[in-house]
């Protein structure tokens, strides 16, 4: 009897600590269903990024200092704190929501339109941004299929129609809503100078991946996706969001 | 006696199991230093591009397991590769990634790692140490995590994931797409051209 329970553990335990030495696939890959109008999309938006977007990035970094584009920046995370606000709510979360509130109105004001984050600094408010992508997310919705849209880029389906609802919810489109004139003027200027302000950001991380990479849109695309599986689903957030993939092979040292 | 013979192997298998398992603390202490020594004294002293290079070829080689990466990385083509394939693909990846990482710890210019906790993995030899960059401005803080792989005394590195992207996994996929369209031969020549370059 004990030699057959003691068989059973030995069996158990081997098992469990050979899982180690198992492989185990990395669905990334697999969840490409378009990935040949994706990557001429891809294609496509590459050769905007070169054109056009790029270079203006790269002129908005010749003609400020870091100082500058500190202060724009703020600017800009600050317009979209209602943003959070109300998707923290509609995620049940009142106490970030509430956090959200209280930095929108402290950089406001003290803070001159969020150029400085003084809610972050003395009143010990941290950033906490969130979009509505992460609410549906929060809601049980499905990320649906990968897809490399024309100028907005990667994106899943879940992702593009929370992006969809954010452009709604933004303060500026509010405001200048139903008057077409004002509208223009200043929600094209506010989204070029969000898409330059971000891009200025990651001009020495493209120019690395651009140079190290074999296939740019390949580990762009295991990147993004990567990234959102950090998001909470049906509102339980994973104790440990890290990939947990088995780092072992079966292969001698 | 066979009974006790079975009993003694078992409790033997248990407590070998439970003596292989990584000492967490000294992991945390590993990256510790390492990220002391990366962005504390190579990061943020004013050396040349050249000098700074070559401080971290050291750094990696000492504290990254670029070979155990590079195996992961070719996955399955690994094992099918020939020896000369094996050696050419990890010293081209080794070279590439001292050069990509040597440029992109730069990011790190100023920002300092704050320590959370360390938490297990499924490899009984690796842990996961996590620690937070603080962005500053107003940014969210980065989540950068340390995979870390205990081997008799020695500490070293097997992954970095940042924000969640696992750079061995990003790796990996892109790689199988290009060997399965290309084979390993480009990939490799691939790569040893990407390196010279840059």
């Amino acid at each position: 009897m004990l030699t057959k329970r003691c068989m059973t553990l030995a069996v158990v335990l081997g098992v469990c600590f050979s899982a180690g030495v198992v492989r185990a696939d990395i669905p990334v890959e697999n969840e490409d269903k378009f990935e040949g109008f994706n990557r001429a999309m891809f294609g496509f938006n590459m050769t905007l990024d070169e054109y056009v977007l790029e270079p203006l990035a790269k002129g908005y970094r010749a003609i400020t200092n870091q100082y500058v584009r500190d202060r724009v920046s703020g600017v800009l995370s600050n317009i979209v704190e209602p943003v959070s606000a109300v998707n923290h709510l509609l995620q049940g979360d009142v106490v970030k929501s509430g956090q959200n509130i209280g930095r929108f109105a402290l950089n406001s004001t003290l803070g001159l339109l969020g150029m400085y984050d003084v809610a972050g600094g003395g009143w010990h408010l941290a950033p906490a941004k969130t979009n509505f992508d992460e609410t549906l997310a929060t809601w049980c919705v499905k990320d649906g299929p990968y897809l490399v849209f024309p100028v907005l880029g990667m994106n899943t389906m879940r992702s593009f129609s929370g992006e969809i609802v954010d452009g709604f919810a933004n303060p500026l489109y509010i405001a200048t809503y139903g008057d077409s004139n004002i509208n223009a003027k200043v929600l094209y200027p506010y989204a070029g100078l969000v898409m330059i302000s971000k891009r200025e950001k990651s001009i020495e991380f493209i120019d690395s991946f651009k140079q190290s990479s074999v296939d740019l849109y390949a580990i762009s695309r295991s990147a993004f996706l990567q990234n959102r599986k950090k998001m909470a689903r049906c509102g339980v957030v994973e104790e440990s969001a890290t990939p947990d993939y088995d780092f072992d092979f079966d292969v001698e040292e | 006696m066979k009974k006790l013979a079975f009993l003694v192997v078992c409790l033997a298998f248990v407590a070998t199991n439970a003596l292989a398992e990584i000492n967490t603390k000294k992991a945390e202490a590993f990256i510790e230093k390492l990220t002391t020594d990366g962005i504390e004294e190579l990061v943020n002293s004013n050396a040349s591009k050249a000098v700074k290079q070559e401080k971290f070829r050291k750094l990696f080689n000492e504290d990254l397991d670029l070979d155990f990466i590079g195996k992961f990385v070719l996955g399955r083509y690994w094992r099918t590769a020939t020896p000369t394939q094996q050696k050419d693909f990890l010293d081209a990846y080794r070279e590439l990634n001292i050069q990509t990482w040597s440029a992109r710890f730069d990011e790190f210019k100023g920002k300092t790692f704050e320590f959370q906790n360390v938490t297990p993995s499924t490899s009984q030899d690796q842990v996961f140490v996590n620690t937070i960059v603080d962005m500053k401005n107003g940014q969210q803080p980065a989540k950068v995590v340390w995979r870390v792989r205990q081997k008799g005394e020695t500490f070293k590195v097997v992954d970095i994931i940042i924000e969640n992207v696992s750079l061995a996994i990003s790796a990996r996929n892109e790689y199988a797409g290009y060997i399965k369209a290309n084979g390993l031969d480009a990939l490799i020549k691939d790569l040893q051209t990407r390196a010279k370059k840059s």
